[in-house]
């Protein structure tokens, strides 16, 4: 089998997210098992303009496979200019994603900007398997309140008992919550030491990490979610390597302790 | 099994397997020796190794991984088909760079179009006899001679080239030919033996300073920021290696059109960049610290083998003239 070939997924759905991003649901046309893990990330292809590495923004609990897609380059303008019924490559699912089965019974979710999507599939994985976790708490922080990811599901997950904190960089009249980064809502929200998951810019995660070792928690159990540039999503054509490591195949999840030199 | 053929026998020879094959070898074009499909020129088999390496035939600068056709908006897909080939002429240094590639493009999820490419090629190797200036093979233990990898071996012997089979397929070979071959005795192989130790020493002796061994602490004390001053960023280095294989993929044509694979180069300044903007290898120092790094500390971490072959490739094309296996940079 040919590892560059992709699976044919067809978009069935498509939801607007922010006025620049979209969700878009995918099935798989092939007759394959396509399972996967929250913290995962496939390599979607539109044919002609090329490949590109978008996390899953959906839990394997719900039998659906969906990304969250901004503008940004080629590629991911041509899946926002792609409509349903339109049929795109799916490489995948890559990486290693979230290490559940070694991760703690609380745990503490903390994304910014786009980053958050990834963390979604972790949330509602959670949220379905509720009874598998302790405290939970979810920090998020976004450019200005325009920018939030899915905010029709927060309510949800608080019926779940899980803490949501939410903050932006830039408020505005309609935005009566937090402003500034999501370091100053860790002390808001009472958060016992755990497990902590992050994905986010650079600067966020080494304050964030920072700020929780502070707390208690061990720079081993901070999981971060990397981004890098990538082209294979198979550990073979180095670009996305930081020091020893693939984030594509030893990643994007890594402890804190491994990748903090290189963030 | 080993044999000897005679220099005059090696065209009616390579002839003979061109009816049933491709066949690739060195020969002269204007004036540099090359490696391309022979089709009766004088071969190129002594001297200094071809500046470019007989492993981008088999992984190539620029390949097709699969064409897509369109039909009533899915696809299909389909792969290009490898033919057989006979290489010959590789040097150990370049057998090693092979081994390399495969412990890296092999494992669990292999590259296919690698994979294809590799198994369909009959390699016949040549013993280095005759090392170039800038080589280092003996100190990083690829090379002068050849103990594995090929199906044949060639050393020149003078009038003659001793023949040495390393697998089935070079033992078909000379079973399929026997009109070219004569038999070997243990004086052939010791005569073999004298010339790669003769070999082995005036490669040592050109660059004493170099070891596998020295060559972390080398890497602490270089001066990374004067020699990223001077790096141009060009790329020149790792598109010429044998062992580099960073690549880029993309896209040509639509409805219907093929996904290419590239070359690309970790020494470039975008070769890392995000579509955000970010890159996390900004500096031109820094990128050639982590070429150093991932040949003489990730690879090995990886593969147990390193990922330099010490062909002296990259300093023969080096823009800027940074010998990067001098004395100066590897205190
Ligand atoms: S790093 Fe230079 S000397 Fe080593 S294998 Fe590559 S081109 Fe040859
Ligand atoms: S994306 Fe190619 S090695 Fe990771």
């Amino acid at each position: 089998m040919n590892e560059y070939i992709p699976l044919q997924a067809e978009i069935t759905d498509i939801d607007r997210v922010t006025s620049d991003s979209y969700l878009i649901t995918l099935q798989i046309l092939d007759d394959v098992e396509f399972d996967y893990r929250p913290g995962q990330f496939i390599m979607v292809s539109v044919f002609g303009l090329g490949e590109c590495p978008i996390s899953i923004a959906s839990s394997p609990t719900r039998g659906r496979l969906q990304i969250c897609i901004r503008r940004a380059g080629k590629i991911t303008s041509g899946i926002m200019d792609s409509m349903i019924g339109d049929v795109l490559g799916v490489r995948g699912p890559c990486g290693n994603g979230f290490p559940l089965g070694t991760m703690r019974e609380n745990i503490l979710i903390v994304g910014g900007g786009s980053g958050f999507a990834t963390l979604r599939g972790l949330i509602n994985y959670i949220v379905d398997k509720r009874d598998d976790f302790g405290e939970v708490a979810v920090v998020y922080g976004a450019r200005t309140s325009q920018d939030l990811y899915f905010m029709q599901e927060y309510k949800g997950w608080q019926r779940e008992g899980i803490k949501v904190g939410i903050t932006v960089d830039v408020g505005d009249e309609s935005w009566t919550g937090n402003v500034g980064m999501v370091t100053s809502l860790l002390d808001k929200i009472k958060i016992s030491p755990g497990s902590a998951a992050m994905c986010g810019p650079p600067v966020m995660i080494n304050a964030v990490a920072a700020k929780l070792m502070s707390m208690g928690f061990y720079r081993s159990e901070i999981y971060v979610s990397m981004e890098r540039h990538m082209k294979c999503g198979i550990g073979k054509c180095e670009h996305c390597t930081v020091g020893p490591y693939h984030v594509c195949q030893d990643g994007p999840v890594f402890s804190y302790d491994k990748v903090k030199d290189w963030l | 099994m080993i044999a000897l053929i005679s220099k005059e026998d090696m065209v009616p020879f390579l002839q003979a397997v061109s009816r049933k094959m491709e066949v690739v070898a060195p020969v002269m074009d204007q004036g540099t020796p090359a490696y391309v499909t022979w089709k009766g020129q004088p071969l190129a088999l002594e001297g200094e190794n071809p500046l470019v390496s007989p492993v981008k035939l088999l992984y190539p600068q620029r390949e097709v991984l699969f064409r897509y056709i369109q039909e009533c908006g899915s696809y299909t897909f389909e792969e290009p088909e490898q033919k057989a080939r006979l290489i010959l002429g590789v040097r150990p240094c370049d057998m090693q760079a092979l081994k390399v590639l495969d412990s890296l493009l092999y494992p669990e999820p292999t590259d296919q179009a690698y994979q294809n490419r590799r198994r369909s090629a009959v390699i016949a190797a040549v013993s280095c006899v005759d090392p170039g200036v800038g080589c280092f093979c003996a100190q990083i233990g690829s090379g002068p001679e050849c103990k594995e990898g090929c199906d044949l071996l060639f050393t020149d012997l003078g009038p003659r080239y001793l023949v040495e089979t390393f697998s089935p397929a070079g033992v078909l070979m000379l079973k399929e030919h026997p009109e070219f071959f004569t038999p070997a005795t243990r004086s052939h192989l010791q005569e073999k033996e004298r010339l790669l130790k003769e070999a082995r020493e005036k490669i040592v002796q050109a660059r004493p300073w170099i070891s596998r061994e020295g060559m972390a602490e080398a890497i602490k004390n270089a001066d990374w920021k004067s020699l990223g001053e001077r790096c141009l960023s060009c790329g020149g280095c790792s598109f010429i290696c044998p062992v580099c294989h960073c690549f880029s993929i993309y896209d040509q044509g639509v409805p219907d059109g093929e996904r290419v694979r590239c070359a690309d180069s970790c020494i470039l300044s975008g070769f890392s960049r995000m579509t955000s903007g970010a890159n996390p290898r900004p500096d031109p120092g820094q990128r050639l610290c982590n070429w150093y790094l991932d040949k003489f500390e990730y690879t090995p971490q990886k593969t147990g083998h390193l990922g330099c072959v010490g062909c002296g490739r990259c300093n023969r094309v080096c823009l800027s003239a940074i010998d990067r296996w001098s004395q100066e940079v590897l205190k």
